[in-house]
């Protein structure tokens, strides 16, 4: 049968209505554009770098290194703890970023040493025998730590590019060691490349509970050593409501203070002490974690020092208990914990009403002072705008020449009826694609137009084997109807499996194609599923309707 | 009716297309022996996606661009092998450089570029022990660790503050693996380069691929066209059966070897994109094999006592409209990106234009020959489960 029910008829509207409706904003100009409300006119497929112009860079990460480091703090602490438990040692050497070699100068201390060791670190894999202990970390805590580096830089990356005042970047992990950065819109990549590796700047202060206690935000009178920092919720807040102050304070030039951000858009501030307890670089290590189950289980946040940093930072606790602790970072308070305790021997926990994801949240800030690890760009890529310009008409021109070479040809070889439904079908086709990237959120690339190109030219490839079909049937001697109706059937096994092997390729080049080649992919794909909807169901539609009306006596075709 | 349809194809052809395999074997083998031969003999014109290196598109300031001039000074810069080329008109050039070795010319360069953007105080020097990336930046006044941040940066180089004293010297020593100095080479090339055409030219895109990035993609890109060979191979064998699976296999090989040998032949840019070319002309080039294929299935059932050959011609014949037609439209489609997709997307235009050509010669000559030397037979085929749709 030609006829398809009736709700199919419907749905076949209303999919392609939606369509029309999704990928309007991407095809209208300017001076329409303008018109509609902007919610709506808003709804337009990303450009890709190629088109708007842009940075994109990869980074890696030098995780050896990390983890180099981290195992020379390891083998530091080592030695200390065998010093206290009169352990002997030939030597204590780390290998390569991969284990730490312990020589004993006696094996019968083993078990001693390796109890010394479980104090230190636990989670440790340990291995060797007689008189040589090695240490490394295990498979599936080396991934976490990994993981972690990875997240962190990450997050730090995305406080460094949002300082630079740029819009929508997009910072992702691509695969174990690597950062994808894309900044859209960039001119000059020197200052962003400063700024990747830059450190930030996080400070613990007392906080000043004589001048907190006025219960005034921003006092008029301060004492001179004492300034006014901003809370980080403070600015959150300030971002979202004022987004004018915000730009005002992001261009100032010369650079805000953080009182004078205080005093001028009166966001929730804290006074505090000038005096810097412990600098970010004294950081080693915060994490979310859980408080013992006596306790309650609650999450927590457990921070370590290195040792110049905890005996300062002991000092000034064991002088403070009940009095606030401040941390700063880049001229915000992340938060201010009240001292419980003196907190001595580098590690500490900041405890209170917190969710997991608070705490995760709070420790990554604490870790964000210092990059991990060093980032190296390993790939770059920069398009200026202009030239994004002409890659965008460049494209257009193309791909309008190629449409309507591609309808000339289906009207010229088919007629105006079949020609004229095959060629609507690959219009509405286009539409589904570009309303589908819209829908997906993917990015429109200078290859990913030659893929909606290619679209063009391969979707009336079904309806030329539906059509060729027909004109058999036809000349087999079938009446009009029913040559349509098994035209339709019998070409459609051919038209499916030509279809999927095509889709195939641009599936697996989907998986292995980066940047621009993804955005190729992504439409050539997009536009070989949807014009298995358009090919096959929607020009029968419209063919159905048609022999209804002209009830013909034989097809032009 | 306002007018008549146009038959390109008349509707009955009895062309004997069997009879001259023969001869397309021979010009095929032919064809791809020399392209395979091309590729190893005279070389792809690799990208610098695949082979790492620096690509800058510079457009004069003023007039048209001189290349001879260009060539001089770009070739004087000890950078390695320079290559330039038009691009697109005649205001835009197209410099390549070759990926950079993380060796002591490459240090060099980057004390040319410090002196030259910071002043003749500085120096940059490398390690003495050529085993180690290590290099030495030399200040004329002492800084702090975020002063010699920025100074570094100034020649491409990111560091973190931890990897720098603590303490204001005017000299450091900046810890590097070779393979880190290889990657911070590329950014030092760029620089120089920046510095010797920056007066006359206008930098309008940089890409730059380090040499871990370069084999990695080379790498994943054989993959890819492997995997995917392999995988509508087995997508045909399924539907169809084992003897279609290796026609359109040797088909595809067919049309991926020529591709690459026409890239060997006009050495073109082979990048990303014409990847993506020789992937999508494998994808593309098996949907007119599916379709002769579905009509020789259906006629071998219907005809159990006709000749291979001859039903092999018989439905070629029978569907050779679709073949050509299919394949003109992609080709005018094509066409359109070729004349007017600019000059990024001409190699991938290029491709995709002789992959359509191809592609439907050899789902005629070598997927159909391949039926016949594989001695398909119609015993073989597996019942017909759609048959008893069709009757309805």
């Amino acid at each position: 049968m030609l006829n398809l029910p009736r709700w199919q008829t419907l749905a076949i509207i209303i999919v392609t209505a939606l369509a029309g409706i999704f990928a309007l904003p991407n095809i209208l100009p300017d001076s329409v554009d303008n018109l509609l409300p902007k919610w709506y006119s808003q709804n337009r497929i990303n450009l890709g770098l190629d088109l708007r112009g842009g940075a994109h860079f990869l980074l890696e990460a030098d995780l050896r290194g990390v983890m180099n480091e981290r195992l020379t703090n390891l083998a530091d602490s080592l030695r200390g703890e065998f010093r206290k438990q009169q352990v002997g040692y030939k030597s204590i050497d780390v290998d390569q970023g991969k284990q730490v070699v312990v020589v004993l100068r006696d094996a019968g201390q083993r078990a001693k040493a390796l109890e010394a060791i479980r104090a230190v670190d636990a989670t440790m894999a340990v291995g060797g025998d007689g008189d040589a202990i090695t240490l490394a970390y295990q498979g599936q805590e080396l991934f976490k730590k990994r993981q972690e580096v990875i997240d962190q830089s990450i997050e730090i990356l995305r406080r460094r590019v949002d300082e630079t005042g740029t819009i929508e970047p997009t910072i992702v992990r691509e695969g174990d060691d690597r950062i994808l950065l894309q900044v859209p819109g960039i001119k000059d990549t020197t200052e962003l490349k400063r700024k990747i590796n830059q450190t930030a700047k996080l400070t613990f202060h007392l906080v000043d509970e004589a001048t907190a206690m006025s219960g005034q935000n921003v006092p008029a009178v301060l004492p001179p050593t004492t300034m006014l920092v901003p809370t980080r919720e403070g600015m959150a807040a300030l971002r979202a409501n004022n987004p004018k102050a915000f730009e005002q304070i992001q261009s100032a030039n010369p650079k805000m203070t953080p009182e004078q951000i205080c005093r001028r858009f009166q966001p929730p501030c804290l006074p505090v002490f000038k005096r810097v307890i412990v600098g970010g670089e004294d950081l080693d290590d915060a994490k979310s974690t859980f408080e013992n189950q006596q306790n309650g289980g609650r999450p927590i946040i457990a921070f370590t020092f290195n040792s110049a940093g905890g005996r300062s930072f002991c000092a000034a606790t064991r002088a403070n208990i009940g009095k606030r602790l401040a941390i700063q970072l880049d001229n915000e308070i992340i938060s201010a914990p009240v001292v419980q305790s003196a907190i001595c021997g580098g590690s500490g926990i900041i405890t209170g009403q917190f969710t997991t994801q608070q705490t995760q949240e709070q420790a990554l800030l604490l870790r964000s002072g210092a990059l991990p690890a060093t980032l190296t760009i390993i790939e770059e890529r920069t398009v200026g705008a202009d030239l994004g310009a002409d890659a965008i008409h460049a494209g257009t021109v193309a791909a309008v020449v190629g449409t309507a070479l591609v309808v000339l040809f289906m009207l010229a070889t088919y007629g105006p009826t079949f020609g004229g439904f095959a060629s609507l079908a690959m219009i509405v086709n286009l539409l589904l694609v570009l309303a589908g990237m819209s829908i997906l959120g993917a990015s429109l690339t200078l290859p990913g137009i030659a893929g909606l190109v290619l679209t063009v030219g391969m979707s009336v490839d079904s309806n030329v084997l539906i059509y060729e079909r027909v004109r058999e049937e036809k000349a087999a001697g079938r009446s009009p109807f029913s040559a349509l109706a098994t035209g339709y059937e019998r070409a459609l096994t051919a038209v499916i499996d030509s279809n999927l092997t095509a889709l195939i390729a641009g599936v697996l080049l989907f998986g292995f194609g980066s940047g621009p080649i993804r955005g190729f992919a992504t439409s050539l794909s997009l536009g070989l599923v949807t014009h298995l909807f358009t090919a096959t169901v929607f020009t029968r539609m419209l063919l159905a309707a048609w022999v209804r009306w002209r009830r013909p006596t034989a097809l032009p075709i | 009716m306002l007018w008549k349809p146009i038959r390109l194809v008349p509707a009955h052809t009895t062309f004997d297309f069997m009879g001259k395999r023969k001869i397309a074997l021979v010009l095929s083998t032919l064809i791809n022996v020399l392209s395979l031969v091309g590729v190893f003999a005279i070389g792809l014109n690799f990208g610098i996606d695949f082979e790492g290196g620096i690509a800058i598109q510079a457009r004069a300031k003023e007039g048209t661009i001189h290349l001879d001039e260009l060539r001089a000074t770009t070739g004087a810069l000890g950078v390695g092998e320079v290559s330039l080329q038009e691009f697109g008109d005649n205001r835009t050039a197209l410099i390549r450089v070759q990926r950079q070795e993380g060796n002591a010319a490459c240090v060099a360069h980057a004390d040319t570029v410090m002196k030259k953007r910071a002043g003749s105080g500085w120096s940059v020097k490398p390690s003495p022990d050529p085993k180690v990336g290590d290099v030495e930046f030399t200040a004329p006044s002492t800084l702090d660790s975020a002063g010699w941040r920025d100074a570094v940066s100034r020649v491409g180089l990111t560091v973190q503050e931890r990897q720098l004293p603590r303490a204001n010297t005017n000299t450091v020593k900046i810890e590097m693996t070779p393979e880190q100095r290889a990657e911070w080479c590329q950014q030092v090339a760029i620089k120089l380069v920046e510095d010797a055409i920056g007066s006359k030219y206008e930098l309008r895109g940089t890409e730059s691929v380090g040499p871990k990035i370069g084999s990695e993609l080379m790498h994943s890109g054989v993959i890819a066209v492997v995997v995917t060979l392999a995988a509508i191979a087995v997508y045909v064998w399924f539907r169809f059966e084992w003897q279609f699976g290796v026609g359109a296999l040797i088909a595809m090989l067919h049309d991926v070897i020529s591709t690459v040998g026409l890239f060997v032949v006009l050495q073109l840019d082979f990048s990303l994109t014409a990847l993506a070319a020789v992937l999508t002309i494998a994808g593309y080039s098996i949907n007119d094999t599916v379709v002769v294929f579905d009509r020789v299935r259906e006629n071998m059932r219907r005809y159990k006592k006709m000749g291979l050959v001859e039903l092999l011609n018989f439905s070629i014949n029978e569907t050779l409209a679709r073949t050509l037609m299919t394949s003109m439209t992609v080709f005018v489609a094509v066409l359109a990106l070729v004349l007017f997709g600019g000059p990024v997307l001409y190699s991938f235009s290029i491709a995709m234009l002789w992959g359509v050509i191809v592609g439907t010669y050899s789902s005629v000559w070598i997927a159909c020959a391949g039926l016949v030397y594989l001695k398909l037979r119609p015993e073989q085929l597996r019942p017909d489960d759609d048959k008893a749709k069709v009757k309805a």
